[in-house]
């Protein structure tokens, strides 16, 4: 899905962020790799970082493209836009058999860090999936204490702060204190409850 | 712990001052012949209230419980008082290697009397000097919101309350707001 920044006709220096879905081209498997394989990048990530083109090639194929939702981030300039992250929301865990959650995750190359690609993705990522999943009750993600642009992300993106959970993800072997982040349909008016934004849908 | 009955009155239960003494609460294994003592919590709709289960009916289905979930379960207790099956606590695995989900339930009989305190304390020193060489380092437990009863629980058992997770929990048709709690395994075990 396309998603632009304002109706007007964007000034050159508006930032256009748009998500689109992978493919098995080797533009997108190099695209991967200019985050994937960055220490910087993959330092909160649980996987460690990418030595060779083959391997974000075979986890395009193999994870991607049969996942329920993965986009790529393009942002900057030019058509079409380049490549510079991407974003996966992941349904579940589900109780009961029963799906009413997702969790969010994302990552930026980090040439295109601070500029608001990534809170752009978030909020467009967010949007889509509240529509595409009406069952959708709570979408949450979580952010490393160490972490503090990925929390500023998701505080701006929209998510509400709800505590640090300590020692709940195991990074790189390693016990690590998350901050969690969520955002929900309340469930009187069933209307999404969060926050920076003004009542109503 | 030996078995002293103390009387004592409402309202030093109510004010917390009490010394609560209770007969002797081990942990142990279920085995099948657990069953009949289960259905004593187990139809309770009063127990079954903030748990994920209806009350049960009858034994057959409880015996498949028992049989399919609690004994292959990696980590199931029954509570004992003077060595009667009065309830169970349970600690389940996650997605993730390093955190287990405390779970307990008593019957009614004996709420209110320490019991659920010091099963909880204790399973806490049991489970992490059996996993943590297995990597659990966290013992989480979510409580509904409206649960004030098990908050306080936690609490009295040294957990450490992290925030409310919004809707994040399937309880009986509908999405619930729960506590989170953890305790560690370097927190300080209180006594």
């Amino acid at each position: 899905m396309e998603v632009q920044q304002g109706g007007a006709p964007a000034p050159a220096a508006e930032l256009v962020v748009s998500l689109r879905e992978f493919t098995l081209s080797d533009a997108d498997a190099e695209a991967f790799m200019s985050w994937a394989s960055d220490p910087r990048v993959v330092r909160f990530q649980r996987r460690d970082a990418y030595e060779h083109v083959d391997q974000a090639r075979r986890y395009i194929a193999d994870h991607v493209l049969p996942h329920p939702w993965y986009r790529a981030i393009c942002a900057g300039a030019g058509a079409p836009l380049p490549v510079v992250g991407s974003i996966s929301v992941k349904p579940g865990p589900a109780e009961d058999g029963r799906l009413f959650r997702a969790s969010v995750g994302y990552r930026v190359a980090h040439a295109h860090w601070g500029r608001g690609v990534a809170t752009r993705a978030v909020r467009a990522a967010a949007e889509a999936v509240f529509a595409a999943w009406p069952w959708l009750l709570r979408l949450e993600a979580v952010a490393d204490v160490e972490n503090p642009a990925s929390q500023r992300v998701l505080e701006k993106a929209g998510f509400v702060r709800e505590g640090v959970l300590r020692k709940y993800i195991l990074l790189k072997g390693r016990p690590r204190d998350m901050v969690m982040f969520s955002i929900v349909v309340d469930a009187d008016t069933d209307r999404r409850r969060q926050q920076n934004k003004p009542d109503g849908p | 712990m030996e078995a002293t009955a103390t009387p004592r009155t409402q309202e030093e239960v109510k004010a917390g001052t009490a010394k609560v003494t209770v007969g002797e609460v081990t942990l142990r294994k279920f085995e099948l012949s657990d069953v009949d003592a289960m259905m004593a919590w187990a139809s309770d709709p009063e127990v079954a209230a903030f748990c994920r289960w209806e009350p049960y009916e009858s034994t057959k289905p409880l015996l498949a419980f028992l049989r399919d979930t609690v004994l292959p379960h990696p980590w199931f207790r029954a509570i004992c008082v003077s060595g009667a099956v009065v309830g169970a606590v349970s600690v389940s695995p996650t997605s993730e290697r390093c955190r287990r989900e405390l779970g307990y339930v008593l019957a009614r009989a004996h709420w209110g009397k320490g019991v659920a305190t010091a099963v909880v304390r204790r399973a806490l020193r049991d489970v992490f000097a059996d996993l943590e060489p297995e990597g659990l380092r966290r013992v989480e437990a979510l409580v509904d919101v409206g649960n004030l009863a098990s908050q306080r629980l936690a609490e009295k058992a040294g957990f450490r309350r992290e925030g409310v997770l919004r809707r994040h929990y399937w309880h009986k048709g509908r999405a619930r707001d729960m506590v989170m709690y953890s305790f560690l395994s370097d927190d300080p075990l209180p006594e």
